[in-house]
C-alpha cells in the first residue's frame, strides 16, 4: 500500500505539487490522469524518487521513503521511452539490475527466461532492442521492471509512443499482466481512455492538485467539478449556462440563452436562485418525441458513423454536442429538436463545484 | 514516377556522359598528387615528376627507418598527438556530459568563447604562448634542479612545457577541445536522461552508470570527437616546430621539413616515404570515422 500524505513540491517559488493526498491499496491498479502540466508525471517522478519531495509524507508499506535512495524503495519503473540500453540484447537488458547487484550469471539467466516467458519474449533475448517492434520493446521494459519483484511498479505514459491498433493491445496486455502478477501499479497517462478502461481506482489531477479520486464509473457518474466532468468521458460534457429559478418548492426551473429550457427536481433545496452551469453528457440529449418538452438548435456539424451519429448544434462559439444511437439523416443547417434527460443533468456554481449529481 | 520520352534518355545519357567526363579528370588531378607520392616512395631514382619506377624497391623506406630517425619521428608524432587525444576524450566527455545536463545561464556564452579559441588562428597566439609556456617551464625546471640536479633534462624532456613532450600534449589538445566539446554536448543533448534514470532506478552507482550505459552509449560521439582532434593534431606543423627543438623530440612533420631543407640535395625518395608514412595514420583515421560520423551527427542513439 502507498501512501502520499499532503505531498508538495516546489520549483523555486513555483509550487507544481500543492498538497496532494493519494492512497493506493495492494495489488491495485491506481491511473493518474490529467493535461499535461497538471503535475501528474512530476508526482510519479517524486514517488520513484527522481525528484525530491518538499514537504509531506510518502509512505510504502508502513514505511516513510522520503529521503530513502530510488534503488532501495523496492518500486520499478517503466519509462515513456523505455529507455533500453541499445548497446545490450534483450537478455542483459531484463537483467540489468540483477547483474549490477552481482547476482551469479546462471541465477540471472534462469529469472530471465522466467520473466522472458511471462512476456512472451523468450525468441528474442539475443536480440538488440533496436531490433524489436514498438510492442515488443514495450514488453522487454516490463521485463526489466518485473524481474525486481517491485512492491510497487510505475508507469509514465507507457503507450504514447505505440500507434492506436497497438495501443488497444497493449491495454489489454497490461491489464492481463496485472492480473497475473498482481502487482500494485501507478500508473500516469494525459488518456482518459487508458485511465477508464484499465484503472481499479483513477486519480485526476489538475495544477498539482487531487481533482477527484475513485473507481471509473464514480467519476463518470457523480464527477465532484466542472473539470473531471468534462475530462473523463468522450466527447467531453456539454458545460451550458443558465438561469435558475425556483418555480415551487422541490423544484427549480433552468432556462438557458439558447432555448433549453428544464425543470429539475431539487427535493432538499441545495440549488440557489440565479447563474449555475447545467452539464450534461452528449449521450443524454436525445432527438425529441413528438409532444415531448424540447427545444430546437441549428446542427453545425454532422459525423455520421453508422452506429451512432455526432451533431454538434448551436453555435461554433457555444458548440452542443449530441451523441445520438444509430444513423440519423441530418445535415448542417437543419433544425433538430432536442430534449434533455433531466436524471441525467450535473449543476455546477460558478466555481466549478457540483451542486447537484445526476441521479441516473 | 515521371514519364521520361526516349529523346530525353538519350539527352540525360549524353549530359550524365560529359558530367562524369568533367568530375573524373577532377578527380585525377586532384589524385595525382598523391599517386606521386605512392610511386615514388617505392622508386630507387625518384624524381619531381611523375614517372613509373624502373625498379620497384623498399630502399627508401629503409632509409627513413634505418639511416634516418624515422622511427623516433614516428613514435613522437603518435605519442604526442594520441595522448592529446585522449585527454580531449576524457575531458570532452566529461565536460560534454556536464554542459548538455546543466542548465546555468553562463552555458550558451562559454561554449561560444570556447569556440573563439578555435577560430583565432593560432599563429597569432604563438608570442604569447610561447612566453607563458616558457615561465611555466623555467619555474618547472627551477623547482625540479634542487632534487634531481643534473636528471632534470632527462625528466623535462617527459615534462617540460618547452622541448617536452607534455607542453605540446596540453597547448594540441587544447585547440582540439572546443570543438570536441561542442560535438560531445550535441551528442548528449539527443541522448535521453531516461537511460541513466532507468540505471538510477536498477541501483546502478555513479561509476556503473558511466562505465555500463553513458560510455558505451556516448561511444559513437567519443569517437568521432576523438577522431577528429587526432587527424587535426596530427596535421599541426607549426606548433612543434615552435615548442620543441631537441632532435629526439621531433615529429614526423618536423622531420620531413627538416629533410626537405637540407642544403646538398633533395632525396625525393627518402621524402615520398616519409609523406606516405605521414600520410597512412590520417587515413586510417579517416576510415574509422566515417562510421561514427555519421551516426553521431544524423541523430544519436536509437533503441
Amino acid at each position: 500500500m502507498i501512501n502520499l500524505r499532503n505531498v508538495r513540491k516546489f520549483y523555486g517559488a513555483l509550487e507544481v505539487i500543492k498538497g496532494v493526498d493519494i492512497t493506493v491499496e495492494d495489488g491495485e491498479f491506481a491511473v493518474f490522469v490529467g493535461p499535461s502540466g497538471c503535475g501528474k508525471s512530476t508526482l510519479l517522478r517524486m514517488i520513484a524518487g527522481l525528484e525530491g519531495i518538499d514537504d509531506g509524507d510518502l509512505i510504502l508499506n508502513g514505511k516513510r521513503i522520503n529521503d530513502v535512495p530510488p534503488d532501495k524503495r523496492g518500486i520499478a519503473m517503466v519509462f515513456q521511452s523505455y529507455a533500453l540500453y541499445p548497446h545490450m540484447s534483450v537478455a542483459e537488458n531484463i537483467g540489468f539490475s540483477l547483474s549490477l547487484k552481482k547476482v551469479p550469471e546462471a541465477e540471472i539467466r534462469r529469472q530471465v527466461e522466467g520473466v522472458a516467458e511471462i512476456l512472451q519474449l523468450t525468441d528474442y533475448l539475443d536480440r538488440r532492442p533496436a531490433a524489436l517492434s514498438g510492442g515488443q520493446r514495450q514488453r522487454v521494459a516490463i521485463g526489466r521492471a518485473i524481474i525486481k519483484k517491485p512492491a510497487l511498479i510505475l508507469f509514465d505514459e507507457p503507450l504514447s509512443n505505440l500507434d492506436s491498433a497497438l495501443r488497444v493491445q497493449m491495454r489489454a496486455e497490461l491489464q492481463r499482466l496485472h492480473r497475473e502478477l498482481k502487482a500494485t501499479v501507478v500508473y500516469v497517462t494525459h488518456d482518459q481512455v487508458e485511465a477508464m478502461t484499465m484503472a481499479d481506482r483513477i486519480v485526476v489531477l489538475n495544477k498539482g492538485v487531487v481533482a477527484q479520486e475513485g473507481a471509473p464509473m464514480s467519476l463518470y457518474y457523480q464527477p465532484d467539478n466542472e473539470f473531471v466532468a468534462t475530462f473523463i468521458g468522450s466527447p467531453k460534457m456539454n458545460v451550458i449556462p443558465v438561469a435558475v429559478t425556483r418555480p415551487a418548492a422541490g423544484k427549480v426551473h433552468l432556462h438557458s440563452p439558447i432555448g433549453l429550457s428544464l425543470d429539475l427536481p431539487d427535493a432538499n433545496g441545495a440549488v440557489q436562485q440565479g447563474e449555475a452551469k447545467l452539464g450534461i453528457r452528449p449521450e443524454h440529449l436525445k432527438i425529441a418525441a413528438e409532444g415531448q418538452d424540447h427545444f430546437t438548435a441549428e446542427v453545425v456539424i454532422v459525423e455520421r458513423l453508422g452506429v451512432e451519429t455526432y451533431m454538434t448544434v448551436g453555435s461554433q462559439q457555444e458548440p452542443i454536442v449530441v451523441r445520438a444511437e444509430g444513423d440519423i439523416a441530418v445535415r448542417p443547417g437543419d433544425r433538430v429538436s432536442l430534449t434533455a434527460d433531466p436524471a441525467a443533468c450535473h449543476l455546477f456554481d460558478s466555481a466549478g463545484r457540483v451542486i447537484r449529481s445526476a441521479t441516473a | 514516377m515521371a514519364v521520361v520520352s526516349p529523346s530525353e534518355t538519350a539527352n540525360k545519357g549524353r549530359s550524365d556522359l560529359i558530367a562524369y567526363a568533367i568530375l573524373s579528370l577532377i578527380s585525377i588531378f586532384c589524385a595525382i598528387p598523391f599517386f606521386w607520392v605512392l610511386i615514388a616512395s617505392f622508386d630507387g631514382n625518384a624524381q619531381l615528376f611523375l614517372r613509373w619506377p624502373e625498379q620497384w624497391t623498399f630502399a627508401n623506406y629503409v632509409r627513413v627507418f634505418v639511416k634516418e630517425d624515422g622511427a623516433k619521428w614516428l613514435f613522437n608524432s603518435l605519442f604526442v598527438v594520441g595522448s592529446a587525444t585522449l585527454l580531449v576524450m576524457v575531458l570532452a566527455g566529461l565536460g560534454g556530459y556536464a554542459l548538455s545536463r546543466t542548465r546555468a545561464w553562463w552555458k550558451l556564452p562559454f561554449l561560444y568563447a570556447i569556440l573563439l579559441i578555435r577560430v583565432l588562428p593560432p599563429t597569432a597566439l604563438i608570442v604569447p604562448l610561447y612566453k607563458f609556456l616558457l615561465t611555466l617551464n623555467n619555474a618547472e625546471a627551477a623547482m625540479l634542479r634542487p632534487i634531481f640536479g643534473s636528471y632534470t633534462r632527462d625528466i623535462m624532456r617527459w615534462t617540460g612545457f618547452i622541448d617536452g613532450y607534455l607542453g605540446l600534449i596540453l597547448v594540441l589538445a587544447t585547440m582540439q577541445l572546443p570543438l570536441a566539446l561542442w560535438i560531445m554536448k550535441t551528442f548528449f543533448d539527443g541522448l535521453p536522461k531516461d537511460y541513466e534514470e532507468a540505471a538510477l532506478m536498477d541501483g546502478a552507482t555513479l561509476i556503473q552508470r558511466i562505465r555500463r550505459v553513458l560510455i558505451p552509449l556516448a561511444l559513437p560521439g567519443l569517437a568521432a570527437a576523438g577522431l577528429f582532434a587526432f587527424m587535426s593534431a596530427w596535421g599541426d606543423f607549426l606548433l612543434p616546430l615552435i615548442l620543441l627543438s631537441s632532435p629526439e623530440l621531433q615529429t614526423l612533420p618536423l622531420g620531413l621539413f627538416r629533410a626537405f631543407l637540407r642544403i646538398n640535395e633533395i632525396d625525393y625518395g627518402l621524402l615520398t616515404a616519409l609523406a606516405f608514412i605521414y600520410l597512412l595514420p590520417a587515413v586510417v583515421a579517416f576510415g574509422f570515422a566515417r562510421r561514427f560520423l555519421v551516426q553521431t551527427f544524423s541523430g544519436g542513439v536509437k533503441g
